[in-house]
């Protein structure tokens, strides 16, 4: 029963910090209800743990919390994956950002030689 | 013929004056880039009669090499780049040597070599191995037969600086230069160049550990292209 209290706690932490977020826009409409939705379903599922059991056992796994964590898992591992990639980009454009205004900045030298 | 040195400088603000004044008795004109360090490098580079330009974030040797490359390029007109060190670890008075075959019309890139006879001095024998070390992978990798390949002595002609462009930011440069080289079909020579190890240098130097990183920015590239 604790744990059911603490993680709906934590969720609805969770769900009002977004809500605050949005509203100072830093975060959009679509990931406050993507965020909202999956709170929601673990308030859902930890309050009604038989729920994902069913779950578990439709799709041919044995328990409720194997499947959950089997979901995590793909998850997590595809948005670090999103996040190497950005991060990749972002750092190549910082790098054409960076070059562009030292080049656009240069500075000559006092006595040019035959240039 | 205008031949421009590159200098990528990361905090080299008590070294970069002397190594300007060492380069530009041979060359038309130095281009100075300071890697967003947090010293006076830009500053002593001006007052040697460098251009320079400044990196306002980190971005890594390569990264600088490539800004004052593209740099000498457009906006000084290169006929020859030079690709030249901060910390007076190599010689001015070398630079003739290593444009001459460019200026020759006999190839397109000479690469400078610690391992063809002569010349790397008070060469430490751990720096040394990693050095075989990492030429044995590069050359495994990218099959071109050469004797160093992380020496940061070489002059391209305008045509090689134009087909070369340097992605890889941090130190896999070199190899990766090697791998254009290749892949573009230049024409290359080797020259023996005189490095020299002090104190100073290698206590701020490549790390041994760092060869690792590196290794891995090559491989990266290697099995997952641009």
């Amino acid at each position: 029963m604790v744990f059911q209290i603490l993680l709906t706690l934590f969720a609805l932490f969770a769900i009002i910090k977004t809500i605050g977020q949005y509203r100072r826009s830093q975060v959009s409409k679509y990931w406050l209800v993507v965020f909202t939705l999956l709170w929601a379903a673990v308030v859902l599922v930890t309050a009604i743990p038989h729920l994902s059991d069913m779950l578990a056992g439709y799709v041919g796994i044995g328990r409720g919390a194997d499947l959950i964590l089997y979901c995590a898992v793909v998850v997590l591992t595809y948005a670090v994956y999103r996040s190497i990639v950005r991060d990749q980009k972002l750092s190549a454009e910082m790098t054409s950002l960076v070059r562009a205004v030292a080049i656009n900045q240069a500075q000559a030298p006092e006595t040019e030689k035959n240039i | 013929m205008k031949i421009i040195a590159v200098i990528a400088a990361y905090n080299e603000e008590s070294r970069i004056a002397g190594s300007i004044l060492d380069a530009l008795p041979y060359v038309d004109a130095v281009v100075v880039v300071d890697d967003g360090g947090r010293d006076k490098t830009a500053e002593a580079a001006h007052a040697a009669g460098a251009y320079v330009l400044r990196h306002i974030v980190n971005r890594g040797q390569g990264a600088a090499l490539q800004t004052g490359t593209t740099y000498a390029l457009q906006n000084l007109g290169a006929d020859v780049i030079v690709h030249f060190d901060a910390d007076g670890q190599m010689k001015g008075s070398e630079i003739p040597m290593m444009v001459e075959p460019i200026a020759n019309g006999e190839v397109d890139v000479v690469l400078g070599s610690r391992f063809l006879g002569k010349k790397a001095e008070n060469m430490p024998t751990l720096r040394r191995i990693m050095i075989r070390l990492g030429v044995l992978f590069t050359i495994s990798l990218s099959g071109i037969k050469v004797t160093d390949t992380h020496n940061g002595f070489r002059a391209l002609s305008r045509k090689a600086a134009e087909q070369i462009h340097i992605t890889l930011d941090r130190m896999a440069h070199a190899s990766e230069i090697l791998d254009l080289i290749t892949a573009k079909r230049l024409r290359y020579v080797e020259r023996p160049v005189t490095i020299f190890y002090s104190a100073e240098t290698l206590a701020k130097g490549q790390s041994t550990l760092k060869a690792v990183a590196t290794a891995k920015d090559i491989l990266k590239k290697k099995m997952f292209g641009e």
